[in-house]
This record gives C-alpha cells, structure tokens and sequence, in this order.
C-alpha cells in the first residue's frame, strides 16, 4: 500500500510542521513553507494537524497509487491531472489501485502541498517528519524524493470529497504588504533608516529558498557592521553590509552575526513562501500585542 | 541583563556585547537557571557568546508577561551547578588533511609543527553550538594563529576538519561549505544521532585538541 514517485521531482520533500526544541544544538526548525496551505490540506482530509505532508517547489511530480486512497491538493493554484483527466487544486480526490497523478504547471503561488490520508508511514527523527537535506535529516533518507520512491500509506475507501470554500481560498498578489515586529539591533538602525525601510519598494531576487529570501531595493545601512552571532527566529531580517535585505525562513542557520531590523510576522512569511522572484515587497510595522493577536486568531483559525 | 523582542514568539537576552569570558559566564549560568526552572511554553533555549534567544508558546505567555517572568526568574549572581566537562579531541594534523597549513605558515611565518603546537596548547571554551548540528564555536585561538576567514570559500569541507577563523576554532560536524581555514581533521563524531544529547558537547563545556599520528587516526576510523 503506497504511493510510488514515477518521475524525477525537481525538488520536492517530505515535511511538517517542523522541528523543535533542538535549536541549541544547530538543528534547523525545517517544517513547511506556508502553514496556511498545509493546514488545510490535512483539514480538508480529516488528518491529525500536524500529519507529513509532501512540499512541491517546482511544477511536474508524477506518482503511482498502488492503493485506493484520498490525497488533497493545497498551496499554489496548479494543473492537476488524475490520469489525464485535469482536476482542481484546494480539494481532496479519491484514488484507485493504479491511478496517475500529476502535478503539472503552477499557475498562481510557487509552494503546492500534496497530503495523503492519514499522511505517510515513515519515521520522524528528532519529533519531526520534516527534511533537512543539508543537516542528513527526516523525510525518506533525508532526501527529496526521487524516481522509485515509495511512500508506504493505508488503504482507504472513501468517496466523499470535500472542496475549500472559495472565499478561503488565498490570493497570490503581485505585491506583497509584509508586517514586521522592530526587534533585536533596530536601535543601530537610524530614524532615515527606518523610515527608508518601510517607504521603499524590494523586490524578491532569485536568491530564495527554504533557508531564505533575498530582496533587492534601495540599500538599507545599519550604524553597526556586524553584531557577536547570536540565536534568529523565524522570520527575521538580515541587514549584511550590501544593504540588501535577507528574510530568514524555516531552513535558516540557528545562529548568525548580521544585524537584523526586525521580523516579519510569521503569517507574513507563509505568503512570502508563495512569492515568486521580481514579486514586490512592502514592510509595515506592527506592534508585539498585535502581532501576538494575529498569529493567536491564525492558529485558533484551524481549531 | 537586557530583555528584547525579537519576533512575534521569541525574545533575546542580552548580557553584553562582545566576547568575553565574563559575558558568557552570565550566559552560561542564566542558561542554567533557564533550562532548570523548567517552564511551561518555552520552546526554544538558544545560548551564543552575548545573549540567549528563547522561543515560547505564545498562547501561555504574551510578552510583556514572559519578560517580567524572567526578569523575576533568573539570578545571575547564584551559581548554578555546573556540569560542564573537558573533552579531549584526537586530532591528526598532517598536510594532507590540512588543507590550510602549509599557507597559514606563509601567512604567520610560523612552521607548521609551531602552528600545530599553538593550536593543541590551548583549552578552549565552548560559546555557542550552531550554523549546523554539533558545530561548536570554541574560543579563543591565540593570536598568532589568528587568521581571518578565506576571501573564497570552499564548496566542500570534509566532515571532521578542525577550522579557524579568527580567533575561533572549531570542528565542521559533516561535510559542508565554509570559509575556515583548516588545520587538521578528526574521527570525534560532534552529532550522533545515537546519544541521548545528540551532541556531546555544550555550551560551557572545555575543549582541548590532541595531535595523534595518521596511523591512530585511521585506526579511529578516520578518513583521508
């Protein structure tokens, strides 16, 4: 009983919500991109919350069912096709003994989540399912999946199929509004600065991945070169001496020496993920208090 | 002791700004008290050379009252119990694994074999353990070998290099890019999926190199 990889995934890995309490020892948080598309898709199929869920990053994935079993499509608007027949994204499918998928072209969005029913029977390592190529950790070996990959899952039955209200469904916006919490060395930033930071326009360059985003824009400068490496969050903003600032995601290094501005709101960071290069940046500044409330209403959200 | 947001679920706390044995004995001995008192919610502890960042659940605490907790919480002045170990690294410093020797003796005017005394004399404190899993930063390299990071760095460090830039030292737990230079390599495993600690070093802890013959390295399981 499993899904079997049948084509060569260009990078496609096994995650969820990520890996905890090892961050004093180097480990990586990891777990998904965008946690909005990734909660919904074990929602929309009656999974436990946190389940494994697959993390497509680029278009064309191409699987075998060698079992009746229901998979959910979230995250960036894509072709899906179930044995050439083209289907929606946003809903859960039922699938049969010998059924192809594919994971076409990626229309809107850059990150789409594959879920499967009651996830995928593999191993967590460290509480976690997710993988960190880099750290030889989680997924299957550690690695994206490739071609023969077999995912063992349960067989399932089901023919109810249920579809995410439209008006839930999530935009993917040309220009995105960022809101950041002033934190760690804001103080080494100058008013001009500051004000600089949330006027200016960036734009997201080709250096993005599951480490980081790279921005380009008007440079912004910090009084300070470099601070004595220190632990970053999720989120958080690099400032290094080329002005350009680095928005540290779920694959970022545990600690590092660059003077930060400030953090973005992690339900910020989840459309961030779906950005693609040249999308258009904003940053905002939002209080503790309201950036606490609004990630307490996003969570409460999936309740 | 300073007490800062950091993002919407951490804050940091500082204890100075540069590195400093007396700093991180504050940090060392707030870590303690930290990871002792056992909260609720906390999720993250993460010590480096100035300051601590911790992650908590945001829906037991909201800021304002896990700062006040732990501005109440943490005694600097009470010495913690102090665990910390020295653990001696087996370390074979031939050219060959090497990589940087032979030019770090041109760039210090030091033979290598001086090089190689220098480096193994010290003990080194353990400040911080990040970048990857198991990577220790120790501190402080003596002057003389002092060398700063290369203007290009190598794609690939074997795993086990011993390393220094600066007037850090440490040890690259896998096979990884990085701009250290290196010095010699070691078949100590500095993550091991198989101890209970993963790591078996910690922030605290004392580091000393030992320089053994090729021959014991790979009798270690060392590879060239």
């Amino acid at each position: 009983m499993s899904l079997e990889i049948i084509n060569t995934p260009i990078f496609a890995t096994i995650q969820d919500k990520g890996r905890f309490s090892y961050t004093h020892i180097g480990v990586t948080h990891a777990g998904v991109m965008d946690e909005y598309a990734y909660y919904i898709a074990n929602m929309l199929l009656g999974n436990k919350k946190d389940e494994n869920i697959i993390e497509i990053a680029f278009a064309n994935v191409e699987f075998k069912a060698n079992t009746n079993t229901q998979i959910a499509v979230t995250g960036a608007f894509c072709e899906v096709f179930i044995n050439n027949e083209a289907k929606n994204s946003w809903q859960t499918h039922n699938l049969k003994v010998g059924d192809i998928v594919k994971i076409g072209k990626f229309l809107e969005g850059s990150k789409v989540y594959l879920a499967v029913k009651d996830g995928f029977k593999i191993k967590k390592e460290f509480g976690s399912y997710s993988t960190t190529i880099k750290e030889n950790l989680g997924g299957l070996n550690a690695n994206r999946l490739q071609k023969g990959d077999i995912l063992k899952i349960n067989s399932h039955n089901l023919f109810h199929t249920s579809r995410l209200k439209k008006s839930f469904h999530p935009k993917y916006e040309d220009t995105l509004l960022l809101r950041v919490v002033l934190s760690y060395q804001d103080e080494y930033f100058s008013d001009k600065e500051k004000q600089k930071f949330f006027s200016s326009e960036f734009t997201v360059s080709n250096e993005f991945n599951r480490m980081g985003c790279k921005l380009k824009g008007e440079p912004i400068k910090c009084d300070i070169d470099g601070i004595v490496s220190e632990g970053i969050s999720f989120g958080a903003i690099q400032i290094p001496s080329d002005g350009q600032p680095i928005i540290l995601l779920k694959d970022r290094q545990t600690i590092g020496g660059y003077p930060k501005i400030g953090s973005v709101l992690s339900i910020d960071c989840f459309k961030l993920a779906q950005a693609k290069p040249n999308t258009k940046i904003r940053f905002k500044q939002i209080s503790i208090e309201k950036a606490q409330k609004k990630l307490k209403e996003f969570y409460n959200s999936f309740n | 002791m300073k007490i800062k947001v950091a993002s919407v679920d951490s804050l940091i706390i500082y204890f100075g700004d540069k590195i400093d044995k007396d700093i991180a004995k504050k940090v060392k001995n707030a870590y303690l008290c930290i990871k002792k008192l056992n909260l609720d919610g906390i999720i993250e502890i993460v010590p480096s050379y100035t300051s601590i960042l911790i992650t908590y659940d945001i829906f037991t605490y909201d800021y304002e009252t896990i700062k006040i907790k732990l501005e109440e919480l943490i005694n600097l002045d009470e010495t913690q119990e102090d665990n910390s170990k020295l653990i001696t690294i087996d370390v074979y410093y031939g050219t060959e694994v090497g990589l940087d020797l032979q030019s770090m003796s041109e760039k210090t005017g030091l033979s290598i074999e001086q090089i190689i005394k220098i480096h193994s004399e010290k003990t080194y404190d353990v400040y911080a353990i990040g970048f990857l899993p198991g990577f220790g930063y120790l501190a402080s390299v003596d002057d003389r070998i002092a060398l700063p990071r290369l203007s290009t760095p190598r794609k690939s460090i074997p795993k086990g290099s011993v390393a220094i830039a600066n007037t850090q030292t440490a040890v690259y737990p896998q096979a990884s890019p990085g701009g250290w230079n290196i010095v010699g390599r070691t078949a100590f495993e500095f993550f091991d999926k198989k101890l209970e600690t993963l790591s078996p070093i910690s922030v605290g802890d004392r580091v000393k190199f030992n320089p053994i013959s090729k021959e014991q390295f790979l009798k270690q399981g060392g590879v060239l």
